[in-house]
């Protein structure tokens, strides 16, 4: 990667400013890049392989950078190019099939501390697997992290991504998944942590038949502030993909969700779905959604929703009228909101983590 | 973009011809100071009016256009007329219209329409209206129907009042052009407690060439009453572009309710800037019924803001986007008071190449509990050339507040043609069909003269856009 081109990017390109529309309702004062790159860096990281599977530090490798170049438009992950020390390289062999989840964690510490992990996933043609990418840690400072992801032809990708930090960091992310001809990737990511957490989470359909599921968790509390931009490009067209982003927003915490269905010229035969839907539990917070299509082609179905608002009144006083208290009744529901973007993990131990996680946030 | 072939259009925009009519009064090209002093000598004006219009101009010049509104960057204001009269004052009967501009609203069938089913008649032709009046039935129950020049002359305290407080300059560049330019428009007063049952309608004409027209609306429904107006515009067609930059004011007073309907089908040289916008009072009912069909940009967002306990929004919006236009329509629904709600409904076609963007504000602010909102848009994409986005924007602050937003693009279903063609019908007449079927909900709520012509529009644009 070239360290230098990716600096001169994240040097070009305009700090986040409250006037820019995608942060405009969000509180930057804690945002502090002077002397970024003179910081201590300190990330962990800890690899979990499975058989057959190549999971190691990441170097040098043919696909790095393929996806988020060292001058990605993204002054967050020019960062990252630019700065990134830990990293985690997994490499799933044509044809190779395994159940075994694979885990990559990245553990941030410290006060005052920079982080800048970056992550490479290749599945080769034919082969499946399962990844299950943790970001945890108690520490104050900025993270900006890259994951870069290639699903080749026919391979099939279970990505789960789950980011809890304590509550000081601030968290820059993006994730982008290349998907080829007839392939499908189904990824399930968790945002629970951080003071302010940016993810940025993509899919760009490379090949005819491929699928991407994307699904997101946010448990958003006290003052946390969550953005949320995803993005699903359809480049060819006989592609699907289906995008549902749940919150639930408590205390005085604030979330921007702004989602782009990109259907390119002749891409015919795009089937796209898009959802948000935010969960509201205090008259202290902010909730925005912005989710957009742009299509250029005709031959197509595109669909999407947003939705804000309060547990359902009905349903509070059927589950009341049972015997629950009110607050019982309430986290009911929470579950139940959340239940159809958990259901979509299907490593057990991993659903169960999730639960707890969204109780610990959630529940009161 | 270059402008379109004429022969292409000739067939299809049959309001595209244009009179040659002289100007009694016409100011050099440019937006300047001196042809704002020009205009206030002419028309006559307050001093307060002067200094606003100079104000104005100076924060025109000022304000920035926004980063997500592209394409009018190649605006040149320098090349534009900002005044032009071929009339000197609005006549009462149409006997005493200048012969040659009664010929063009002749041609365009408008006095007919008068007789027909309308309440009241206004006429605008480039900068000033040439005709205004009312039923006598309607006067005597004191509704006021104006110009808006008139209205300023004739009820200064209410126009005062009201002028610029839902749309002041600051507002946006365009809101400017017009608060430093404007010129004609109506201005409607309906005393608590009339109903104006019968709909009071203006229709807008730009005759000359490079031409900027910025008329000013300014409706105040008084408690309890009701009002319909009904607005639609046209121009012919040259090569070179002209302005239309509007600013509606309305405020829709305790319980009353309003009906705004617009049939906009310019010609596609016309760029459309219009700011709308409603402010809503206790249990009062807003609607706007917004169709678009012509211009070469149109951008216009019907607002409603409510600011009375209450409150109920409703916007109806159908956009049509054919060769070379791009429709950029929507709605903003802001909440200031609890217990509102609003419903946003919106249909776009896109064909030969066109665009549609339906683009929308939801606002739910600090202290407004209990309200709820639904908006919907679905677009119908006809040909792989045309383009069609939706740029929703949902703020909420606090809970207690239901916000639901739905939307779908798709092209015309190969199963419910084949199930039309199966059942004898020709493939032109069943895509016919299910675009109608489709635009149903929107135009059944037009008066039946409007809904005749936007089937009749519709179907012009979509000639020869199934293959």
């Amino acid at each position: 990667m070239n360290r230098q081109l990716a600096w001169q990017t994240y040097e070009k390109l305009p700090a986040p400013q409250r006037r820019d529309v995608e942060w405009q309702r969000f509180d930057l004062r804690a945002l502090n890049l002077t002397g970024i790159a003179k910081r201590p860096q300190s990330v962990r990281v800890t690899l979990t392989g499975a058989p057959g599977v190549t999971l190691r530090p990441l170097d040098e490798d043919p696909h790095l950078g393929q996806s988020v170049p060292a001058d990605e438009p993204h002054k967050f992950a020019a960062l990252n190019a630019a700065l990134w020390q830990h990293g985690a390289l997994l490499h799933v062999p044509a044809g190779h099939k395994t159940d075994r989840p694979v885990a990559i964690t990245y553990e941030v510490t410290g006060e005052n501390v920079t982080a800048f992990p970056r992550t490479l996933v290749v599945v080769e043609p034919g082969a499946e697997a399962t990844l299950v990418q943790r970001f945890t840690g108690q520490a104050t400072g900025l993270h900006a992290a890259v994951t870069e992801v290639f699903v080749k032809e026919g391979g099939r990708l279970h990505y789960i991504s789950q980011q809890n930090f304590e509550n000081g960091i601030l968290d820059f992310t993006l994730k982008r998944a290349h998907v080829a001809r007839d392939a499908e990737i189904d990824w399930v990511v968790g945002m629970f942590g951080g003071a302010l957490t940016r993810y940025d989470v993509e899919c760009v359909m490379d090949g005819e038949g491929g699928t991407s599921f994307m699904y997101g968790i946010g448990a958003a509390d006290h003052r946390q502030q969550f953005g949320q931009f995803t993005r699903q490009h359809h480049r060819t067209g006989h592609t699907t993909s289906d995008l549902l982003f749940k919150n639930v927003l408590r205390d005085a915490a604030r979330t921007n969700y702004a989602g782009l269905i990109k259907v390119e010229k002749n891409a015919n035969g795009t089937n796209a779905y898009q959802s948000n839907r935010n969960l509201v539990l205090s008259d202290k917070v902010k909730c925005d959604t912005r989710p957009i299509l742009e299509i250029e082609s005709n031959q197509l179905r595109c669909t999407h929703g947003a939705t804000v608002g309060r547990p359902d009144a009905e349903q509070l006083y059927y589950l009341q009228t049972r015997g629950l208290s009110k607050e019982q009744a309430t986290n009911v529901l929470i579950e139940a909101f959340l239940e159809p973007v958990l259901a979509r993990i299907r490593v057990p131990a991993v659903y169960e983590e999730f639960q707890q996680l969204v109780r610990q946030k959630t529940i009161r | 973009m270059n402008p379109l072939p004429q022969e292409l259009l000739r067939g299809t925009y049959k309001e595209g011809f244009h009179d040659d009519i002289k100007p009694i009064h016409q100011v050099p090209k440019g937006a300047s100071h001196e042809v704002i002093d020009y205009m206030c000598d002419v028309k006559d004006e307050p001093d307060w009016m002067r200094e606003f219009r100079h104000r104005s101009l100076d924060l025109f010049r000022k304000q920035q256009l926004p980063d997500w509104l592209p394409g009018l960057r190649d605006i040149d204001y320098d090349a534009i007329t900002y005044y032009a009269s071929p009339v000197e004052k609005s006549a009462r009967k149409w006997e005493d219209v200048p012969e040659e501009i009664r010929r063009t609203y002749d041609k365009l069938g408008i006095a007919k329409e008068e007789q027909k089913l309308l309440g009241g008649l206004g006429a605008q032709i480039d900068s000033e209206m040439a005709y205004h009046n009312i039923q006598e039935t309607l006067a005597k129950k004191g509704v006021v129907f104006l110009s808006c020049d008139d209205g300023m002359k004739q009820y200064p305290e209410i126009f005062r009042a009201h002028f610029a407080q839902a749309i002041p300059p600051e507002d946006n560049k365009f809101a400017a052009l017009n608060s430093a330019f404007w010129s004609g428009g109506s201005f409607v007063y309906i005393p608590k407690g009339v109903k104006c049952d019968v709909p009071l309608s203006v229709y807008f004409r730009i005759n000359a060439e490079q031409f900027g027209q910025f008329e000013r609306t300014l409706i105040v429904v008084d408690d309890d009453a009701f009002c319909h107006y009904v607005e639609g515009c046209s121009a012919p067609i040259y090569t070179t572009h002209s302005l239309h930059a509007a600013v509606v004011e309305i405020f829709v007073k305790d319980r009353a309710r309003c009906r705004y309907t617009t049939i906009q089908n310019w010609s596609t040289d016309v760029y459309n800037l219009v700011t709308k916008r409603s402010f809503l009072y206790k249990n009062a009912v807003m609607e706007w019924v917004d169709g678009n069909l012509g211009s070469k940009r149109t951008v216009k967002y019907p607002s409603c803001y409510m600011m009375g306990e209450g409150a109920h929004g409703e916007v109806l919006s159908l956009a049509s986007a054919d060769k070379g236009m791009w429709q950029d329509a929507g709605a903003k629904m802001v909440f200031f008071a609890p217990n509102c709600t609003g419903r946003i409904n919106s249909k776009s076609l896109s064909g030969h190449g066109g665009r549609s963007s339906y683009r929308g504000l939801v606002q739910v602010r600090d202290g407004a509990k209990n309200c709820r909102v639904q908006v919907n848009c679905d677009a119908l994409i006809l040909d792989e050339k045309s383009r069609s986005d939706t740029y929703p924007t949902m703020e909420v602050d606090g809970d207690l507040a239901t916000v639901e937003h739905e939307a779908s693009v798709s092209n015309v279903s190969e199963e419910q043609l084949f199930y039309l063609m199966s059942r004898g019908i020709k493939k032109e007449d069943a895509v016919s069909m299910i675009v109608n079927g489709f635009i149903e909900p929107i135009v059944k709520e037009l008066p039946m003269e409007f809904a005749v012509e936007i089937n009749r529009l519709i179907n012009l644009q979509m000639e020869g856009s199934v293959g």
